[in-house]
């Protein structure tokens, strides 16, 4: 059975019901179940190579010398291309960026010393096999406390902090001295995988004088450059597609393989294939950054917060990628969505030879507010107040000052509205039921948390997304939108946008994504901000349309006289473009907005866990999970719940499951049979809760939530270990050692 | 063998049935997330039954029936025809598939599920669905739209 697209409307209907706010399918989701779409690595083209990578064997070392006499005697080998084939061997301006072949010093177990392109994958294979190297190994640097210590190895020209940000907005000290309460705490968060289906890979083809590259990114026009910069030719001479891809979570953000396509395709004048393997991807694909988070909190007699101070120690791994700007999304929601007079952080990001750290889902906020939910827990318990009531009595409200920055957010924050729909869930109302029907060895609790999260890069960024739009004879709008989409179905949501502006039904319009040909530079697909500022951006479009044929005819309707008219009078192309709103200063001295990247909007989750806990195995079974969400209008209500439960998911393994490990700059954990993530089996049912709202500057009221909530699960379990067990944990992921230690009262020794 | 209805006589006996389906049948449904068995994104029906086509040598089946998400409709039942299409409708209509990549392998194990019980429980579709990791849905609209077949 196949659907036959629907006729094409030529005339205007008649549509009685708004289409934004309803349920609908993604686009490709009848290609998808029928296993016809085509990703971007089931590409394949006629004459193509196939290539593969070959890896240091070392964590850390100085090459001396590459042989690639063997690979290149392997029949079928058409190139082994080394740091120096590579035009401009550098992923960035900066050393910490590294290069894209590696020529002079390995930083990380697996860096890419040799790229070889053959007539099949095996010959590849063999031939990367066969690159060897001379290394003088350097000291290892694998904790990002020995990273600080005097003498420690450098990993770059600058050293080894590859990026520091602090700021006070008041004496946090003397506030804290002052406190009734003060809840310290040093909590650790683990290197998770990001583990995107679909491992990174794709085509490349010489074109021109340029490339082009079928390759997953969640960021076009920093790839384009990155290829751009590499073979030292023009951004315009780089074509990227960028989907459909199986997944990306922030992992195709900082991912070098358009890169490595590109230069492949550049060098052997050839179409290139080329897909990592899982244990590659596990071995230097970018991971979310471990924290190392010291935190106190004061509070006052009757429950305020009088002040907040975080110290945070990351490692960035060899490379810097996101690590820098990861820590301004912790900074900012080091406070939480809560009120306080004042608030202090100091974060400081540094090189190791671990795991290379990137972009992940939440962007360093699930791992500050790791600390600050633990820390909201542990003052409940500490003051004998109940924990929504805490939380709401320091709330932060729609127009207040932001506790750190005192910028005003804005005012469609709905953080209390949020919580207390998760609160008044029965799972939450129930926790006393719950807990007392507890049998046998098990233990049982519930446990609440809250966080919000920024939509957009962030204030000072000249964050834009842009749309190009025309229309036909025959009435039907064309677009080309961005951000593309990584399996958000973000394309059908676009659609939805246009529908209700224009007041037309889907039928008549088309979306195109994720071509950067076609598609106008429009920014990342991240930070929450593909429903808000591709969704907008498509709004303006529409509206710009409207009001061209109302100049042009008098009516505001889009038919196909209407859309005649425009294209006889050379109107009927439109570009529009969506700066995102900056938040006002705050305390940021004026030229400083973007060292910080303060956002104007949140989107906000509150979650509740109940969990059993075997008091002699420390096994943990979460039972069930409440996701409320504020993210202003639901464009497409089945997306978000989509979405909140994919989140939640990942949240859950990050709380309970997820660790990346690795000992001495060589992973333990190389493939999926040691880092497990959630199957079937282990996740609960989950409730979602959509919590009314409208943003101003979104599209028809919408914001973005796709992050945020994979951020409240794991302080939520935490909390309901508290109530469970009576110990709070301090570290994640929560697994059954580590239970047992806690439960026991051991202290774990701190690395 | 044959696959999907059609004999095929495939040249070398070491090759994986995933790069046999993939590369030299053009059939490419199966997808490779891990290679090792443990993500199920490659999962087809041999004789039948649910199999990591990356775990498998044509050589080891050369005499079997292989089903992949393509034409899985092949594989409904007898007295229950037009399962698949249900299947596939409800994922369509549940909004299961986000990124989808996980979907072509994870549609096999589902069909299996529902050849087995007519009316599959949480804990038999999630017992089904186990092999299958998928890393953007957290499982549970799959088990609303298999519900949704099984009633
Ligand atoms: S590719 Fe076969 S199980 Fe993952
Ligand atoms: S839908 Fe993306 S992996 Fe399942």
């Amino acid at each position: 059975m196949t659907r036959a697209p629907a006729p094409l409307a030529t005339t205007v209907q008649e549509r009685s019901a708004l289409i934004v706010g309803q349920s609908l399918p993604a686009d490709d989701a009848w290609p998808i179940v029928t296993g016809a779409l085509e990703f971007v690595t089931d590409r394949r083209v006629d004459g193509m190579l196939h290539a593969a990578i070959a890896h240091a064997t070392v964590p850390h070392a100085l090459i001396q010398s590459i042989d690639v006499t063997a690979a290149r005697a392997v029949p079928g080998v058409v190139a082994v291309l080394l740091g120096g084939d590579v035009p401009v061997n550098a992923l960035g301006d900066d050393d910490g960026d590294g290069p894209v072949i590696v020529d002079t010093v390995v930083r990380q177990l697996g860096d890419p010393i040799a790229l070889v392109a053959a007539v099949d994958e095996a010959t590849a294979q063999a031939a990367a096999a066969a690159v060897t190297a001379a290394y003088l190994p350097l000291p290892i640097v694998d904790s990002a406390r020995s990273a600080l210590e005097p003498g420690a190895p450098q990993l770059h020209d600058k050293g080894n902090v590859a990026g520091h940000l602090a700021f006070a907005s008041g004496d946090v000290d003397a506030a804290i001295r002052g406190a009734y309460l003060t809840v310290e705490r040093h909590v650790r968060t683990p290197v998770q995988e990001h583990v995107a289906l679909e491992t990174p890979g794709g085509i490349a083809m010489p074109d021109g004088v340029g490339v082009t590259v079928w390759c997953g990114s969640q960021f076009p026009g920093v790839h384009r450059r990155k290829i751009a910069r590499a073979l030292n030719i023009d951004i315009a001479d780089v074509r990227l597609i960028s989907n459909p891809v199986g997944g990306a979570f922030g992992s195709r953000n900082d991912d070098p393989m358009p890169v490595y396509l590109a230069v492949l395709a550049w060098a052997t004048r050839r179409p290139v294939h080329l897909k990592m393997s899982r244990e590659d991807v596990m071995l230097i694909g970018q991971k979310r950054h471990p924290f190392d988070i010291t935190t106190r909190t004061g509070f006052s007699s009757d429950g305020r917060i009088v002040a907040s101070d975080m110290t945070a120690l990351v490692d960035t791994g060899p490379y810097t990628t996101s690590g820098p700007n990861v820590l301004k999304t912790s900074a900012e929601l080091s406070v939480g969505p809560y009120r306080m007079p004042m608030a202090r952080f100091d974060g400081t990001v540094v090189y190791t030879n671990n795991a290379n750290g990137g972009a992940f889902r939440g962007y360093g906020v699930p791992q500050s507010a790791f600390a600050i939910e633990t820390a909201m827990t542990q003052a409940a318990a500490d003051l004998g107040i109940d924990p929504v009531e805490l939380r709401l009595m320091n709330i932060l409200r729609g127009g207040d000052e932001h506790a750190l920055y005192r910028h005003h957010v804005t005012t469609s924050l709905r953080a209390a509205e949020t919580l207390q729909a998760a609160a008044e869930h029965a799972w939450w109302r129930d926790r006393a039921a719950w807990r007392a029907a507890a049998t046998g060895p098990w233990l049982r609790g519930t446990g609440i948390a809250l966080a919000m999260k920024g939509v957009g890069l962030g204030s000072g960024k000249g964050d834009t997304s842009r749309a190009r739009l025309i229309v036909s004879r025959e009435g039907v709008v064309q677009i080309w939108a961005g951000p593309n989409h990584t399996g958000q179905s973000i394309d059908s949501s676009y659609r939805q946008v246009a529908a209700d502006t224009l007041g037309i039904p889907m039928d008549r319009i088309r979306m195109t994504v994720g071509d950067s040909q076609l598609v106008p530079e429009a920014g990342s697909t991240s930070s929450s901000r593909s429903m808000y500022a591709g969704g907008e951006v498509v709004r303006r479009a529409c509206v710009e349309l409207l009001d061209r044929i109302e100049t042009s005819t008098g009516t505001r309707v889009v038919d196909p006289s209407t859309c005649r008219a425009l294209i006889d009078s050379g109107d009927a192309e439109i570009l529009a473009e969506f700066r995102l709103p900056d938040s006002d200063l705050g305390m940021i001295p004026p030229g400083q907005l973007v060292t910080f990247a303060p956002h104007l909007v949140f989107g906000c989750s509150a979650q509740v866990a109940r969990l059993e806990v075997n008091r002699y195995t420390g096994e943990l079974h979460v039972c069930g999970i409440v996701c409320a969400i504020d993210c202003g209008t639901a464009i497409n209500p089945a997306g978000v719940i989509g979405q909140a439960e994919g989140g939640v998911t990942q949240g859950l393994g990050y709380a309970v499951m997820e660790e990346h490990l690795i000992a001495g700059g060589r992973p333990l954990t190389k493939s999926l049979e040691t880092y497990a993530i959630p199957t079937s089996r282990d996740v609960p049912p989950i409730e979602t809760i959509l919590v009314d709202g409208s943003e101003p500057t979104g599209p028809m009221g919408a914001k973005g939530m796709s992050e945020v909530v994979v951020v409240p699960t794991a302080p939520a379990i935490a909390a309901a270990v508290l109530d469970a067990a009576g110990v709070l944990p301090d570290r994640i992921p929560i697994t059954p050692e580590r239970m047992m230690r806690w439960m026991s009262g051991e202290q774990e020794a701190i690395a | 063998m044959n696959v999907n209805g059609q004999r095929v006589h495939p040249e070398d006996p070491t090759a994986r049935l995933l790069d046999f389906l993939r590369d030299d049948l053009d059939l490419r449904a199966a997808k490779e997330g891990c290679g090792m068995g443990e993500c199920g994104s490659c999962t087809v029906l041999v004789d039948g039954r649910t199999v990591c086509s990356c775990l498998v040598l044509v050589g080891q089946i050369a005499d079997s029936d292989i089903v992949t998400a393509e034409a899985l409709e092949r594989s409904d039942p007898p007295g229950r025809p037009g399962l698949t299409d249900r299947l596939r409708a409800e994922l369509v209509d549940h909004h299961a598939p986000q990124c989808g990549f996980c979907i072509p392998g994870l549609i096999v194990s589902a069909h299996a599920v529902l050849t087995e019980h007519l009316s599959p429980t949480d804990e038999q579709i999630c017992c089904g669905l186990e092999g299958n990791l998928c890393r953007c849905t957290g499982y549970r609209s799959f088990v609303r739209a298999i519900q949704a077949v099984g009633r």
